[in-house]
């Protein structure tokens, strides 16, 4: 048997395919309902916070950050209560990152303002005198996707059900009114922020990357 | 036989993947070298605005390094043994001849395009699978057309018995295949919702399970991009250049099973102490520690295929580079699985030691197998011998000293900053900021922004060498049997 | 039983089963070949002999055929 697998190339590749399968069904299949379950009270993310977290996504801060607090007791002093699994049942993707360069930031918005963030990404030295992180000026002037992080709430509502527009829940209705919702969002931030650009902006209608972060990072907790 | 006799084998598609195995190989090690260097001096991350920041470059490195360099060098080598082993000459097919071809300009096209986007920082956001759908779309047609070369050239050949690296090259296009389609699977958001970007989309897995899924993929795309067609070179290159039969080749078959069994278990060892089920973790443990046996058969086995003539480590300097590639491949096998015990994890996670691990195996194993791999075909493929010896020496010793210097920085710095974040004083609180476990790390940092430093030059060196050796080296009247000439 | 228990069951037993058949494979290698039934270490060669015109370690009947029709 096993001599003819070895001559016959698709069968060989069969053989293959089974072996390294194996471990994958076993492991990950079983486990799939029972990990997308969320915690209770748990909200999808406006859709101001999902512009927030593309950003998050198209700067790639998981490159040096981490979403993921371990059970150890240096790592709930410093960052707050352990991360449970229910906590990402909205995530998609997960944005737990490997590497931390920076500090874990899936409790973030407990312990840091609009106002901090807004003087950190524009020069991070001016708050941590010995940060390594690059500053994020573009964020400041780049105008933020409003409409796709739209269409991916929509997305996951039909798709995935995900529970949008339920009784005490994150409200996403129209385009026209998740326009407004967003622009009111914004407002709220930049009223603790000094940038007279980004003011601007927003009373003009239109909404910088960085209020969106903001938002995304405040919704952090 | 006449009509055989003047049929040679057709080294075309796997010089094409040479030169772009070149091409990426700079591009992917300036980059890596930059943001080595932006993390020591974080003023450098303003040369280009929006685009030169480290968190954008970062995975424009890695993925023009794994998937740039590295498959254009299992590409390269693919095409160059596959035809050997089986003793068919891709000429003899102009359908295989269209195929390779097809195959090399589709990727050279589609990885260039990629690498645009992410710069533009259109991505999904999972590491090393950061694509978004349009080239996930591109990448999946061109590893079907890879396959239909391997199955192809297989399916025309003389030799009936598949020689053990083709064990791996085919081991290498199915597990990648199967991985990446789990991986990518997304939900493109403009269809459903007929608004918004045409190139955004939200993964089908949310929150743990898509961990799971990326990190079964993270772990797999280094154990079938890294390990598995880069052992398929080594038990082709170092026998024809030693002259020197494997030293046994039922061990390479049972190591092969039992690295295709044992790798896939492996993955989830980078969620210890996340919110994946228990057992799972342990489970990631288990196996990652059971993956020294079959990682070391292999290994042992190259070594030991040297017995008798370790001579040659002395007067061929690509002897040297795989006997030093393969010592790499135990020490990286070795080390990972010590990482991957969850007390070791809980303090090596997150911190530069993990940085270090990939580069020892990459910077030691992968590149020097690839770059020995391609000067051993060069004399074969431009009928010139190889251009300079000297050159080669000197690259080698460069490059080894840069391993050096970048694996023990980072395991110092890697666990200088686990034990800090870690430290409480008599009153059981925290010792340290975070941002001094940052400031701490400078000196560190700055050694591995020397050691990317000396290793891009010995990779230039070898693109020197290498180029040197197509336009100008002395012709060769017939191919070397064995061991490649240098002057 | 829910899907736990047969995870668990299919996780067990399949694992023994690949460690027999990897177990079942080391004993084929070496026993086939001790009887001479077959020689593994042979087929180290087919990359040290690798010439397009040098005789292959085993035909493949498919392209033996091909050659004599080529040598008609």
């Amino acid at each position: 048997m096993f001599h003819w697998l070895e001559k016959n190339p698709f069968f060989f590749a069969v053989g293959v395919f089974i072996v390294i399968a194996f471990a994958g069904l076993i492991e990950i299949l079983p486990n799939f309902a029972e990990a997308s379950r969320p915690v209770v009270g748990l909200k999808p993310r406006t859709v101001l916070e999902l512009a927030g977290k593309n950003i998050y996504m198209k700067d790639q801060c998981i490159a040096c950050h981490s979403q993921l607090i371990r059970p150890f007791k240096s790592e709930t002093d410093r960052y707050g209560q352990v991360s449970l699994s229910g906590e990402y049942a909205y995530d998609r993707p997960f944005l737990w990152g490997s590497k931390r360069t920076g500090p874990d930031l899936h409790r973030v918005g407990n312990y840091r303002t609009t106002d901090w963030h807004e003087n950190h990404m524009w020069d991070p030295t001016s708050v941590v005198p010995q940060s390594i992180m690059p500053a994020y000026k573009h964020m400041f002037t780049n105008i933020a996707d409003i409409e796709t992080a739209y269409a991916e709430a929509v997305t996951v509502k039909k798709v995935f059900n995900t529970p949008y527009d339920q009784p005490n829940g994150t409200k996403l209705g129209t385009w026209e009114e998740a326009q407004k919702a967003a622009l009111e969002e914004a407002k709220k931030i930049t009223a603790d922020m000094k940038n007279k650009d980004v003011k601007d902006a927003v009373a003009n209608g239109q909404i910088p990357e960085i209020v969106a972060m903001i938002a995304y990072l405040n919704a952090l907790k | 036989m006449q009509s055989n006799a003047a049929l040679e084998y057709d080294y075309s598609v796997a010089k094409l993947f040479t030169y772009t195995a070149i091409l990426f190989g700079i591009l992917g090690m300036t980059i890596g070298t930059l943001i080595a260097s932006q993390m020591a001096f974080p003023e450098l991350n303003y040369l280009f605005g929006e685009y030169g920041t480290f968190s954008r470059l970062r995975p424009v490195h890695t993925t023009v390094v794994v998937y740039g360099f590295t498959l254009s060098g299992v590409w390269a080598t693919f095409y160059y043994l596959g035809q050997r082993v089986l003793k068919v000459s891709m000429a003899e097919s102009k359908f295989l001849m269209f195929i390779g071809k097809l195959h090399f300009w589709l990727y050279f096209v589609g990885a260039l395009v990629a690498t645009i986007s992410l710069l533009m920082g259109i991505t999904q956001a999972k590491e090393y699978a950061q694509y978004e759908w349009p080239i996930d779309i591109v990448i999946v047609i061109i590893w079907v057309l890879w396959g239909i070369s391997i199955f192809g050239i297989i399916g025309i050949r003389r030799e009936k018995s598949l020689y053990i690296s083709l064990w791996y090259y085919i081991a290498c296009f199915l597990g990648v295949a199967m991985l990446y389609l789990f991986n990518n699977m997304a939900v493109p958001t403009y269809f459903v919702s007929g608004m918004g970007s045409i190139l955004h989309s939200v993964s089908m897995y949310s929150g743990t399970n898509d961990a799971l899924v990326q990190w079964w993929w993270g772990h797999n795309a280094v154990a079938f991009v890294f390990t598995v067609p880069i052992v398929a070179m080594i038990y082709y290159f170092l026998p024809k250049e030693s002259g020197q039969a494997i030293y046994s080749y039922k061990l390479s078959l049972l190591s092969f099973w039992g690295l295709m069994f044992v790798y896939l278990w492996a993955g989830s060892h980078h969620l210890l102490y996340s919110t994946v089920p228990d057992w799972m973790q342990t489970m990631g443990s288990i196996f990652s520690v059971v993956l020294i046996l079959p990682s070391w058969g292999s290994a042992i086995n190259m070594l030991l295929t040297m017995k008798g003539e370790w001579n040659q480590l002395t007067e061929n300097p690509l002897i040297k580079f795989m006997v030093l590639a393969s010592t790499f491949y135990m020490l990286s096998t070795l080390e990972g699985p010590i990482q991957a015990i969850k007390s070791v994890n809980a303090i090596a996670h997150f911190t530069d030691w993990i940085p270090g691990h990939v580069h020892d195996g990459v910077l030691g194993w992968v590149v020097f197998m690839v770059m020995a791999g391609l000067f051993h075909m060069a004399p074969r493929m431009f009928k010139r011998e190889i251009y300079s010896k000297k050159l080669l020496e000197a690259q080698f010793w460069l490059q080894t000293t840069a391993v050096v210097l970048y694996f023990t920085s980072m395991w110092i710095a890697g666990i200088t900053q686990g034990m800090m974040w870690r430290a409480v004083d008599e009153y059981g609180n925290l010792m340290y900021s975070f941002i001094d476990t940052v400031a701490v790390l400078h000196p560190y940092y700055a050694i591995r922004a020397l050691s990317g430093v000396l290793y891009l030059v010995g990779f230039l060196m070898f693109a020197y060498n290498m180029i040197k050796t197509m336009s100008s080296s002395r012709e060769l009247t017939e191919e070397p049997q064995f061991r490649s000439p240098m002057a | 039983m829910d899907i736990r228990n047969i995870q668990g069951y299919a996780s067990f037993f399949m694992t023994i089963f690949l460690v027999i058949v990897l177990y079942g494979y080391i004993i084929h290698l070496y026993r086939s070949e001790k009887r001479g039934e077959r020689d593994y270490e042979k087929y180290g060669n087919i990359a040290l002999d690798d010439e397009i015109d040098s005789k292959p370690i085993e035909e493949n009947p498919k392209a033996m055929s091909e050659n004599e029709e080529q040598n008609k």
